[in-house]
């Protein structure tokens, strides 16, 4: 499929190809940085300067490209694709060359940052379990009760925040919650859900 | 066991025949049994017809000792002659010891499951319940097409239930259920010691 780039980011593209080739690569890094970490305007102002343009032109330089990588990779488009959708801007062949070799390297990294994003459920991270006999409480002495205790680790939204939570079960519930979630797994493999693997893709 | 008092002195009176005659003694150990086990609390609980020539505040200092006896005595899982020693110690003759005892055996594992069932705890695990989905694309990535799970923990905690919504991939399902089967026999095996 290819890209199709409106009229603003056509726009913001337009000053790679003023600056030499150095320059682009170099643009590329801090456009992945941004994606990595963020940015900071002392990076801008300083490549600016150094070249002297308005902040305005670097930033939106950096910001173009970094939607190009984006868009791109998060439609896993190929590598004859990408370089029709870039030719639309005119630039020459040595450009697009860089562009697409950024595209190429970064591609798989870049899709891993983007796919952290959605996530608005829990992710299972870890189970961590302990087993008890209860011998007494404050009401009740002389018990013999065997508790499972388990500490559910779940990895919560994009930044990675951990939640753990501290829960029991007796040991009938736990061999009932195997079974369960065995026969969850037993679903994966049944014909139905192997057709549907193989026919969306 | 070690009793304070004031219930000492409650039981006293209740091994009394002057106070408590042989009817009204076995309606009071009844009624104290009921009243620890019903699941609300009766105002009415001590109006019962025998009970009625009995002097109201003895009535209920009896009362209210020998409930404490019997938690005491459930709390504990004292045996036929930690009682009996206890209750003639208290000037209970055999007769009456024999009816406290049998009640007491009657309603022991009740009272030990409403005891045990007190106090706090980790929420409760009860059920789980799962979806296989196929993540097809989102906002952000276009073809993603991987299958996961959506896993739900119905757990209970003091009366009050309580879902935990996760979501994992298929190997870290396994892991999850890996992790269970240990558990499970860990279980397995410390039963067997």
């Amino acid at each position: 499929m290819l890209l199709v780039l409106s009229e603003d980011h056509k726009e913001h593209l337009s000053f790679l190809p003023k600056v030499d080739s150095a320059v682009v690569g170099e643009f590329g890094r801090i456009a992945l940085e941004f994606l990595r970490r963020g940015t900071s305007p002392k990076i801008y102002e300083g490549a600016a300067r150094k070249l002297s343009v308005p902040v305005e032109t670097v930033q939106h330089g950096v910001e173009g490209l970094m939607f190009l990588m984006t868009e791109s990779s998060k439609h896993m488009i190929s590598e004859v694709d990408f370089l029709d959708s870039v030719l639309v801007l005119g630039f020459g062949e040595e450009l697009n060359q860089i562009l697409l070799q950024l595209y190429l390297q970064h591609h798989a990294q870049i899709r891993s940052i983007l796919s952290q994003l959605p996530s608005n459920l829990p992710a299972y991270h870890n189970l961590e379990w302990r087993l008890d006999v209860q011998l007494a409480s404050r009401p009740l002495r002389q018990q013999v009760v065997p508790t499972m205790t388990m500490r559910l680790l779940l990895a919560d939204g994009a930044d990675g925040g951990r939640s753990s939570r501290v829960l029991q079960t007796d040991p009938s519930s736990l061999l009932h919650l195997i079974s369960t979630l065995e026969a969850a797994l037993a679903a994966m493999k049944t014909s139905h859900a192997r057709r549907i693997f193989r026919n969306i893709k | 066991m070690e009793l304070s008092e004031s219930v000492q002195r409650g039981l006293r009176s209740l091994a009394e025949p002057s106070t408590f005659d042989q009817s009204s003694y076995g309606v009071l150990v009844d009624v104290s049994f009921r009243s620890l086990l019903s699941a609300k609390a009766e105002p009415g609980v001590l109006d019962q017809p025998e009970l009625k020539q009995i002097d109201q505040i003895l009535l209920k200092q009896s009362h209210t000792a020998a409930t404490t006896f019997i938690l005491e005595a459930v709390k504990h899982n004292a045996d036929k002659s930690a009682i009996s020693s206890c209750l003639e110690e208290l000037a209970f003759s055999a007769e009456r010891i024999e009816i406290f005892y049998s009640t007491h055996q009657k309603h022991k594992k009740e009272l030990e499951r409403l005891l045990a069932s007190i106090g706090r705890c980790p929420p409760r695990i009860n059920d789980a319940s799962w979806r296989l989905q196929y993540h097809v694309k989102n906002d952000q990535v276009d073809k993603v097409n991987e299958p996961f799970y959506l896993i739900s923990l119905n757990t209970e905690n003091e009366g009050s239930e309580e879902d935990i919504n996760f979501t994992c991939t298929v190997e870290q399902l396994q892991d999850l259920v890996g992790k269970l089967k240990d558990a499970a026999k860990s279980v397995e095996k410390a039963s067997q010691m």
